[in-house]
């Protein structure tokens, strides 16, 4: 790396020379610019070819017929494929699921994690280590503490089941494969993973007011659940939006803890857009695994974009109120 | 500060409700060193058992499970030193640079954070197995590149963004290149903000699961997959498993504590600070 940067030294100089005469302050030499572009090239290179290329192979994909184990007989078959997923009344179920989960499990999440970040918001010694713990969960993979989870919900040896059957007296139970059941459980183990995430950047924004507004507040007798609905909602709404936006799309695209806790089952009760496409994978179907991952990619970006629209309108309507 | 008795009552109950938090951690710890039988007992032991070491030693000689730790070390050890390669010059020109729509490149590149991994696994399926690389740890340190690198460019940015700008004007009029004002200023400035993006790449990539999945099936299958070998269809060996789960997580309470006030600010995308 240093030969490259002694060799170009001399043109840099000249280069920078000319910066102190340069009219505008921020202004930008050309050269500049070109050593820019060069800086950003390799990154904007691999992800083009790593990502970009794959997501239009992929693309291309969802036109062809490409069965797995007999590949010799891949052909285009135009909207084939997708004309199928939409026939196809698992595919809509999947895609109603998928939605009602990221409703669901987003909601319970911002609202214990609004909870849990003023519980944590607090001056006493070792809170720092309370915030450093309560954060685990979101650091421990899907794919360990779904199957931790799994033994706790065990039947017969599970910990929820002595917890249910000892403390509340009611009958061991089979969480996971009974079709009532195994969404609920799913969406407790989410929850448990990412309303810690929720709390502790809700926590940073609350942390981030100014000490005089909270004084402010504190000698206008404002307190309790006033001061947090008066003024911390609106001053973190900027980062509550980031943290929604966040969640909803990581929720729409759960495949570990769907795939590792339930694959999907029993029969479909848990069977999610990610693990549903899975499941086609595995039947060989290339062609319309590409197509059903290409909608859910279009799903994400029409509930982001709801999402989105929604906000701006509800902060124009709001801007309106105020000024009247 | 003063402490009212409510205060007083509510640090009780933060700790009480962390603690609980906690519960599944500690147990999958707890399972990983007690004996079978108790493990598949209907009744739980708490702490009237001797504890064993067999667990720790099935999923080594059983599962193979240091196969999966090396493959997990290399691969994701390689690819995070890679996109930190690749990211760190990229994240300085979108920052600092004055590139024209520095701040589109920049919102480009984080939006890749957000694609569906089921989008793009089939490509990388198919062109692994055309360049015979299925369970290859190239594969994979190729694939995390790609997955970590928007992450690593975006909050990498946010860093740069916070450092003061004369140090550098004062290396232009110096006559430095920008590979010199890069290496030699503003990396010892952004070592704060660049460990922490490493680390954060290093443990999406650690906890990586759907990629794994498809580009490996034995020789280089890292430790989430190697996990699951632990359950078969008829047969669950929790105790292996919670061996293997205790092995993948201790790094990552490693992590939280190294990462400490950085944490919210990596996983709100640098939303707050």
């Amino acid at each position: 790396m240093s030969t490259t940067s002694q060799g170009t030294r001399p043109a840099k100089l000249a280069g920078s020379d000319s910066v102190p005469k340069s009219p505008r302050p921020g202004a930008v030499s050309r050269q500049t610019r070109r050593t820019a572009y060069l800086m950003l090239a390799p990154c904007v290179i691999v992800l083009i070819v790593l990502a970009i290329y794959p997501m239009a192979f992929s693309g291309v994909l969802s036109f062809k017929v490409d069965p797995l184990y007999n590949p010799n007989v891949a052909r285009f078959i135009g909207w084939r494929n997708f004309e199928d997923l939409f026939d196809d009344f698992r595919f809509w179920q999947s895609i109603r699921l998928t939605v009602l989960w990221a409703l669901l499990v987003v909601s319970i999440q911002m609202v214990l994690g609004f909870l849990l970040a003023i519980l944590l918001d607090r001056k006493m010694r070792g809170a720092g280590l309370l915030r450093s713990l309560i954060i685990i969960p979101v650091f421990v993979s899907p794919v360990a503490m779904g199957l931790t989870w799994r033994f706790i919900f065990e039947p017969v040896a599970g910990l929820a089941n002595w917890i249910v059957n000892t403390g509340l007296g009611l009958e061991k139970y089979s969480w996971l494969s009974h079709k009532d059941t195994a969404l609920s459980t799913l969406m407790i183990v989410d929850c448990w993973q990412w309303t810690p995430f929720v709390a502790l950047i809700l926590l940073a924004g609350m942390q981030s007011i100014s000490p005089e507004i909270s004084e402010a507040a504190r000698l206008d007798r404002i307190r309790g659940a006033t001061y947090y609905t008066r003024i911390v909602i609106p001053l973190i709404r900027p980062v509550i939006m980031v943290v929604i936006l966040i969640r909803l799309v990581d929720s729409i695209r759960i495949f570990d803890l769907n795939f590792i806790m339930t694959k999907g089952g029993p029969g479909s009760a848990t069977l999610m857009a990610s693990v549903y496409d899975y499941t086609i994978f595995e039947q060989g179907h290339l062609g319309l695994m590409a197509a059903y991952g290409f909608l859910i990619l279009i799903l994400i970006n029409i509930i982001v974009a709801i999402f989105l629209n929604t906000l701006y309108r509800a902060e124009k309507s709001a801007r309106v109120a105020d000024a009247n | 500060m003063h402490q009212t008795s409510l205060g007083r009552l509510i640090n009780v109950l933060a700790i009480i409700v962390v603690a609980l938090w906690l519960i599944p951690v500690a147990w999958v710890a707890l399972t990983s060193i007690k004996p079978t039988k108790i493990i598949n007992a209907p009744e739980p032991t708490f702490y009237s058992f001797t504890p064993t070491d067999e667990h720790y030693i099935e999923i080594f000689d059983r599962f193979m499970f240091h196969r999966a730790m090396i493959n997990s070390l290399v691969t994701v050890g390689v690819s995070t030193l890679i996109v930190m390669i690749l990211a760190l010059p990229a994240a300085y020109a979108v920052a600092r640079m004055g590139l024209m729509g520095g701040d589109i490149w920049a919102l480009s590149i984080l939006s890749l954070r957000f694609m569906p991994g089921v989008v793009v696994v089939l490509p990388y399926f198919k062109m692994a197995n055309g360049f015979g690389l299925i369970d290859s740890q190239l594969a994979l340190i190729i694939v995390y590149t790609a997955f970590g690198l928007p992450f690593a460019v975006w909050i990498l940015r946010s860093f740069l963004l916070d450092l003061p700008k004369e140090v550098e004007e004062a290396g232009r009029l110096d006559g430095l290149s920008w590979m010199q004002i890069i290496f030699r200023l503003i990396l010892p400035m952004a070592r704060p903000g660049i460990a922490v993006t490493a680390i954060f790449t290093f443990v999406f990539s650690w906890n990586e699961y759907l990629f794994s999945l498809f580009l490996t099936y034995d020789k280089a299958t890292t430790m989430p997959v190697a996990l699951q070998k632990t359950i078969d269809l008829y047969n669950v060996l929790w105790g292996s498993l919670s061996a293997g789960a205790v092995i993948q997580l201790l790094p990552m309470i490693l992590v939280v504590f190294l990462l400490q006030q950085h944490i919210a600010r990596g996983l709100a995308l640098g939303a707050v600070k």
